[in-house]
């Protein structure tokens, strides 16, 4: 009795909190949890004039579609290419960036040079994409310039499939590395000085200090970094995707979410799209799950 | 230190490598702003680089003589606005009741929030609630279903953790309630992170594509990235080579093209260089110990 009124009094003590707390529980309830039980129209024979909850349940029979439909392959097959392919060159060449802005004695060549490397991941992707075509189109592309100015024919950047995915690399690259340094800068300013000091009497060279104390010390901020970039292989924003590619493309630009979207909302097959998406999301939650393990496998802290 | 007076030849490389790198960062940019602001001849002629020839504002001109760029701006104008603002105040209240550690029932709702970064319910049954609320082709629709972003919300709960706790205990003491600690203490403290943060939830609102295309019908309510879309892409397929257009017209819109990228993009740019020094604080904070 004594200890309810204890909590009683402490909740009370804490309304204000509390009361801040309803509109966030609020939020989440309508635009998350309630979404969330919306996944079961992927068990559903969906019907707009029935609802979520009247609609027939059919068990498994929209997954047996979707797995037998060979467009949903391609599109994860898309989608796990292009997410390899940015990876591949994104993530050592940002840790390499970091590494080289770190080196910078002038603070305002460091400033300025930031500044800049930030600036596209503030441009939407309507804007990348149109800057792609300056860049990469056939007929007058700044790019194509360059290379038949030096006696080589145009690259179909835009037109090719192999050439496409090459475009949408460089595109995410160009936007995403500056700002995918401040991690590592963060963690490169944490290493401890007099390390390079010691290292420094001692007679290391300069290629010594960065393989034995540099890249050491931010290990675990590159594994963490690693974990979480592959768990996110099967996700991927449409934005880009849809927004750099054509019509020409779609063998390789196609990939799960301008699929969802398509199949969704231009063909408002309901529990076709949902289906897509619950697979997507139980496929990134195993692949996190598995990933943590072996980061703590190889001793590091993990990430759940 | 003695490492200082050593300018070695490898420092010089590396300063010039990242000069290359930023130049390569920015070109684009200057490529917009060169094509939108050269004469129609220079641009026929295929020689803007990253400065204007034969320099005009016509294409400018033009652009803003448009009501659909006007009324998408608006439409945008009113979406970053109302959007930032209820995304502010939200992400506060919830980092600011979150960061009080003996607050009951802090843990279980703060897995409440994180779990839904890693599960969610996709596009088509969010899509659902979003239209059976009625927000369906409103402006509403393009804010409120996203109010709150997890990532920003740890941030910002990990700068009110680090706050240090003596002054609110002080206040408390003195008998002041969270709300007045929350405005009056920790608020006034807070302003870099409340300065990233608003940044972040800003140029996200400003940028979105996908949420107008998935909720917006009616051309009158179209958002600036919508209607650039549309504007720059029309007939998508020119881009490759494919075009039957007459070769004037193609230039004048290429001009003309350019200049919309860049009415579009100039608000970014211009908060962005004000903003920048606090952001990079900010994210720091709340990623090495988030």
């Amino acid at each position: 009795m004594k200890d309810h009124r204890k909590l009683g009094a402490k909740i009370w003590n804490y309304r204000w909190l509390y009361l801040m707390l309803v509109p966030i529980l609020a939020y989440y309830v309508i635009f998350k949890y309630i979404p969330m039980y919306g996944v079961t129209i992927a068990f559903k024979d969906y019907n707009v004039f029935k609802g979520v909850l009247a609609s027939p349940w059919c068990g498994f029979k929209v997954f047996n579609k979707l797995f037998a439909n060979k467009n949903f392959w391609h599109a994860v097959r898309n989608t796990l290419i292009l997410n390899f392919a940015t990876l591949l060159v994104s993530f050592p060449l940002t840790i390499i960036v970091s590494l080289m802005l770190n080196e910078v004695r002038s603070a305002l060549f460091k400033r300025v040079t930031q500044s800049i490397l930030y600036l596209p991941h503030f441009i939407s992707w309507v804007v990348v994409a149109a800057i792609s075509v300056n860049m990469f189109s056939v007929t007058d592309g700044t790019i194509n310039m360059i290379v038949e100015r030096a006696g080589f024919k145009a690259i179909p950047f835009l037109s090719d499939n192999t050439w496409w995915v090459v475009t949408y690399v460089i595109c995410n690259v160009w936007k995403e590395i500056g700002w995918g340094t401040i991690i590592y800068l963060a963690a490169l300013t944490g290493v401890d000085e007099s390390l390079y000091e010691a290292a420094y009497l001692d007679g290391a060279t300069k290629f010594q200090r960065l393989i034995y104390i540099t890249l050491p010390s931010i290990k675990s901020v590159i594994v963490t970094m690693l974990i979480l970039q592959i768990s996110k292989m099967m996700t991927i924003g449409l934005e880009a995707p849809l927004l750099i590619g054509n019509k020409k493309v779609l063998g390789v630009s196609e990939v799960i979410s301008t699929y969802t979207y398509r199949i969704g909302i231009e063909r408002a097959k309901y529990s076709d799209s949902t289906a897509i998406g619950l697979f997507q999301s139980v496929f990134n939650i195993i692949v996190l799950v598995l990933a943590d393990k072996f980061a703590k496998l190889i001793g590091e802290d993990g990430i759940i | 230190m003695t490492t200082k007076k050593k300018l070695s030849v490898g420092l010089v490389i590396n300063g010039i490598v990242l000069f290359i790198i930023g130049f390569i960062c920015l070109y684009p940019f200057l490529n917009v702003l060169a094509y939108s602001m050269s004469g129609y001849n220079a641009v026929l002629s295929g020689k803007v680089t990253f400065y204007p020839i034969d320099f005009n504002i016509d294409a400018y001109r033009q652009i803003l003589g448009k009501t659909q760029i006007w009324l998408a701006m608006r439409a945008t104008v009113i979406v970053t606005l109302l959007g930032t603002a209820l995304s502010l105040i939200l992400t506060i209240f919830a980092a600011y009741a979150l960061s009080i550690k003996d607050l009951p029932g802090r843990k279980a709702f703060t897995i409440f929030i994180l779990f839904t970064m890693y599960f969610s319910g996709g596009m088509i049954p969010t899509f659902i609630v979003v239209k059976s609320l009625g927000m369906y082709d409103t402006l509403l629709s393009l804010f409120l279903p996203q109010a709150i972003n997890v990532f920003n919300f740890i941030v910002m709960r990990t700068f009110f953790r680090n706050l240090p706790e003596s002054l609110s205990e002080a206040a408390r003491i003195d008998g002041a309630s969270y709300m007045t600690i929350l405005f009056k203490i920790v608020l006034p403290l807070s302003i870099p992170i409340i300065a990233t943060i608003g940044l972040f939830y800003a140029v996200a609102y400003w940028n979105t594509y996908f949420d107008a295309l998935l909720y917006i019908k009616s051309p009158e309510k179209y958002t600036l990235q919508l209607r650039l879309k549309s504007l720059l892409f029309e007939g998508e397929l020119n881009n490759s080579g494919a075009n039957v257009e007459g070769i004037g017209t193609q230039v004048m819109t290429q001009s003309l093209k350019m200049a919309t990228v860049a009415v579009s993009t100039m608000p970014i740019l211009v908060v962005y260089p004000w903003l920048q020094k606090y952001f990079v604080k900010g994210v720091m904070i709340g990623s090495v110990k988030g």
